[in-house]
């Protein structure tokens, strides 16, 4: 500093598809409501000279440290950028108590990212990338907090489509000062097409999404929509993959949306989907040989243990079937359904999990993970009975075996001890649900495996399941009411059922007990700033079943948002 | 750091192309580093002005350490700075892009002295002479394969190795010398009575680790 740089030359370049939309009964899909076009106001933020134009974020927060992202868009062409960085206590940014300089170059797609480390636990910081003379947007992001812990506040999203609508649901995010972090679930991008799936919007590049080209280019399209920049510099993200990150109904061989023949090998279109992605999302990659292992944990003080699973590329088996949520793809408990050896989590990962929550020592166990937990039938009947009819095999319902060694470590014996507060945090099929998670739900006997829908009894931990930020449902709301009129006699064991709507989770936790809100806004065909609060349920800790709630008190001390 | 720099001196090797040192030749120089405050120190000559390049190709796309480099020019009993870079992959085929180099046409007759380390920080140097020392200087030393350099990439975490591979061309008696620590350097001016402001060290630059925290 304070003297004349040596000038240098410059580098140059010799060197670089749902529940809903698969579950919705056919029937039922034959009577949504059409596809909203729109001409409003487009949220994408404009082409503009700046170096940021995709905004900052951050993400995985521990107590020490936090990664920092952006993406430098030169004014010309450069192979090479360095990049400088601050990070402050304060919004004015003042108070720095972090700075540092990093590079980054056309091999990473310009993207940066930095593990700022040195941080103090339970604290709101705000950071700024600076690169060819310009700064970047403030944003702002906070560590995780360490020891005694009084609450919890986030939010949780999944399935943002951005051809199917505005991220208005992203904004309402952006707004709340007083979340401690954003968990998305999943289908943070989709691999479709414009017009493919969702016509409200065009889509970067306009064909289905296969190469690493194509896959940096969808991120990048994202990455400029306003509201999404609006939510990701306000608040640390907590981010997993389901499929279409990928394609549609990924596995670890392969996916409904993967055609071979046509669109070269599975592993050469995971490889690209997932330097991508690790590219242009703020996450702390687990292990830089398997990236597709990206399962992984956050201590929120002694309160949570926030466990995030990897449902797709790591071990999942194929599904079994095709016609995935339609008629001709209902299904019962039997034949390969009945195999053991079909994993979702794969050996390794669900050996994982299961150590975590026997030896996790936080009152919450939080489970963040990508397809519905709970049962979900067409048609009831106990276990006894042959356990009813299914929709939907790309879910834990097409892994009967798997779920039940979940079951099993939840309810204990064999010398293990019962894990309680236990919390499943869920995306994937549009649609907002609570579930009492129970094996037998259609057998009102508790004491014989079976579920008490009246008072609880026989549930072993619970579920809640957010709506999408854009993806559609059932929207037509009488379509909702007939479908959800169908599913509620076979499932006893799901207290809400909300099929019309797109928002978000408010997940609020404390010592005593875990409360979930959904939050629903008015539309995403169009930008709006409405939004409405839908309904609450808890769980008290011990109970490991659902009561009907409030809504919660948000925080008054919350730290100023970022400028 | 005058120890690292012993290991960096005993652990290379150089291939010398174009013959004896009394004309310009190309020069190669190999070897590890074990920390990051380590640097590789080659002094050579320059008599008849001709056209000298000096590039790293060792990066290898982020197998190994990220190369800074700075040339100095021996002038009295100092050394003065003619350029310092941290990237630049065009001066030869092989480089890639956070490998360092620099070419000159017409570099004048003298002698040089050509120091590669791991890019800290830009600048590399403290200031225009040799006697201000260098960025990383009291920093604690680090194995460079446990650190994180300020250019890593977190998705890879790469630049882990220590490996480096030096190319000198046009130039003369190319040998890895041990020079005077900075502050040794120092010290026999000022007892030559030549202190003046000269070792007066600058202050460290703001911008002076991968992430400083303050």
């Amino acid at each position: 500093m304070g003297r004349p740089r040596q000038i240098k030359p410059l580098p140059s370049g010799s060197n670089r598809r749902s529940f809903l939309k698969r579950a919705i009964p056919a029937t039922m899909a034959a009577t949504a409501a059409p596809l909203l076009l729109t001409t409003g106001v487009s949220a994408i933020a404009q082409p503009n000279p700046s170096v940021s134009q995709h905004g900052v974020a951050s993400g995985d927060p521990l107590s020490d440290r936090v990664i920092l992202w952006t993406r430098i868009t030169p004014a010309t062409a450069r192979s090479v950028v360095t990049v400088r960085y601050v990070v402050a206590t304060d919004a004015a940014l003042s108070n720095i108590v972090a700075r540092g300089n990093t590079k980054t170059n056309t091999h990473r797609d310009l993207t940066v990212k930095v593990d700022a480390a040195g941080l103090q636990p339970q604290t709101t910081y705000y950071y700024q990338f600076s690169a060819e003379g310009q700064d970047s947007p403030i944003g702002r992001t906070r560590t995780l907090p360490l020891g005694d812990v009084d609450s919890l506040r986030m939010a949780v999203v999944s399935c943002s489509n951005f051809a199917y609508g505005y991220f208005n649901v992203y904004r309402r995010i952006a707004e709340r000062a007083d979340i401690d972090m954003v968990v998305h679930l999943g289908d943070y991008i989709y691999e479709y097409g414009s017009g493919q799936y969702g016509s409200t919007r065009p889509c970067e590049p306009a064909s289905e999404i296969i190469t690493l080209t194509d896959y940096r280019t969808r991120h990048a399209q994202y990455k400029r929509d306003a509201d999404s920049q609006a939510m990701l510099r306000q608040h640390p993200l907590v981010a997993i993959w389901d499929d279409h990150e990928t394609a549609n109904n990924a596995w670890v061989d392969g996916a409904e949306n993967h055609q071979g023949g046509t669109e070269g090998s599975w592993p050469t279109r995971v490889a690209a989907a997932l330097q991508a992605y690790y590219e242009w999302m703020p996450v702390r990659i687990v292990d830089a040989a398997k990236p597709q292992h990206n399962y992984r944990s956050y201590a929120f003080g002694n309160l949570v243990d926030l466990i995030l699973l990897e449902e797709r590329l790591g071990g999942r088996a194929a599904q079994l079937g095709s016609n995935i949520g339609s008629a001709a793809g209902y299904f019962i408990q039997s034949g390969a359904y009945n195999d053991p050896a079909r994993q979702l989590l794969g050996a390794k990962e669900e050996a994982w999990l299961f150590d975590k929550l026997r030896t996790s020592q936080a009152r919450w166990k939080l489970i963040g993970q990508g397809v519905m937990f709970a049962q979900v039938k067409v048609q009831g009947a106990p276990n006894s009975a042959g356990g009813g009819v299914f929709f939907n095999s790309d879910a834990w319902d097409g892994y009967q075996p798997a779920r039940n060694r979940v079951y099993d470590v939840l309810k204990g014996g064999a010398g293990q001890t019962a894990v309680d507060n236990v919390v499943i945090l869920t995306g994937d099929i549009h649609s907002s649900w609570a579930a009492d998670l129970s094996q037998d739900p259609n057998n009102p006997d508790p004491s014989s495996g079976g579920y008490n829908p009246a008072t609880g009894e026989g549930s072993h931990a619970v579920e809640f399941v957010g709506t999408s930020v854009s993806s559609p449902g059932v929207d037509d709301p009488a379509a909702a009411a007939g479908t959800i009129a169908a599913l509620t006699p076979a499932n006893p064991h799901l207290k809400y059922i909300n099929l019309n709507k797109r928002g978000y989770m408010l997940i609020d936790a404390d010592a005593n007990r875990c409360v979930c809100e959904w939050w629903h806004v008015d539309t995403v065909a169009r930008i709006s700033s409405n939004e409405a609060f839908a309904v609450a349920f808890e769980v008290r800790a011990g109970s490991n079943h659902l009561v009907a709630s409030v809504q919660t008190t948000p925080r008054t001390d919350a730290p100023l948002l970022a400028p | 750091m005058q120890l690292s720099f012993l290991s960096t001196a005993l652990l290379g090797s150089v291939l010398a192309f174009g013959g004896a040192s009394a004309g310009a030749a190309d020069y190669q120089f190999s070897g590890d580093l074990r920390y990051n405050t380590d640097r590789v120190e080659i002094r050579f000559d320059v008599t008849g002005g001709g056209d000298v390049r000096l590039w790293t190709d060792s990066w290898n796309n982020g197998l190994n350490f990220d190369p800074i480099s700075v040339l100095w020019q021996q002038t009295g009993n100092d050394y003065t700075r003619v350029l310092e870079v941290d990237d630049d992959d065009t001066i030869a085929a092989g480089q890639g892009f956070y490998d360092t180099g620099m070419a000159f046409s017409g570099l004048a007759a003298g002698h040089y002295l050509y120091v590669v380390g791991p890019s800290f920080v830009e600048p590399f140097a403290n200031g225009d002479l040799l006697s201000g020392g260098y960025a990383q200087d009291g920093s604690t030393p680090i194995p460079i394969s446990l650190w994180n350099q300020p250019s890593y990439d977190p998705n890879a975490n790469d630049q882990k190795g220590t490996f480096y591979n030096i190319h000198l061309s046009g130039v003369d008696n190319a040998v890895m010398a041990a020079v005077p620590e900075p502050t040794s350097v120092a010290m026999m001016l000022a007892g030559l009575g030549f202190m003046g402001g000269i070792v007066r060290r600058r202050k460290r630059a703001v911008w002076v680790t991968s992430h400083d925290v303050v």
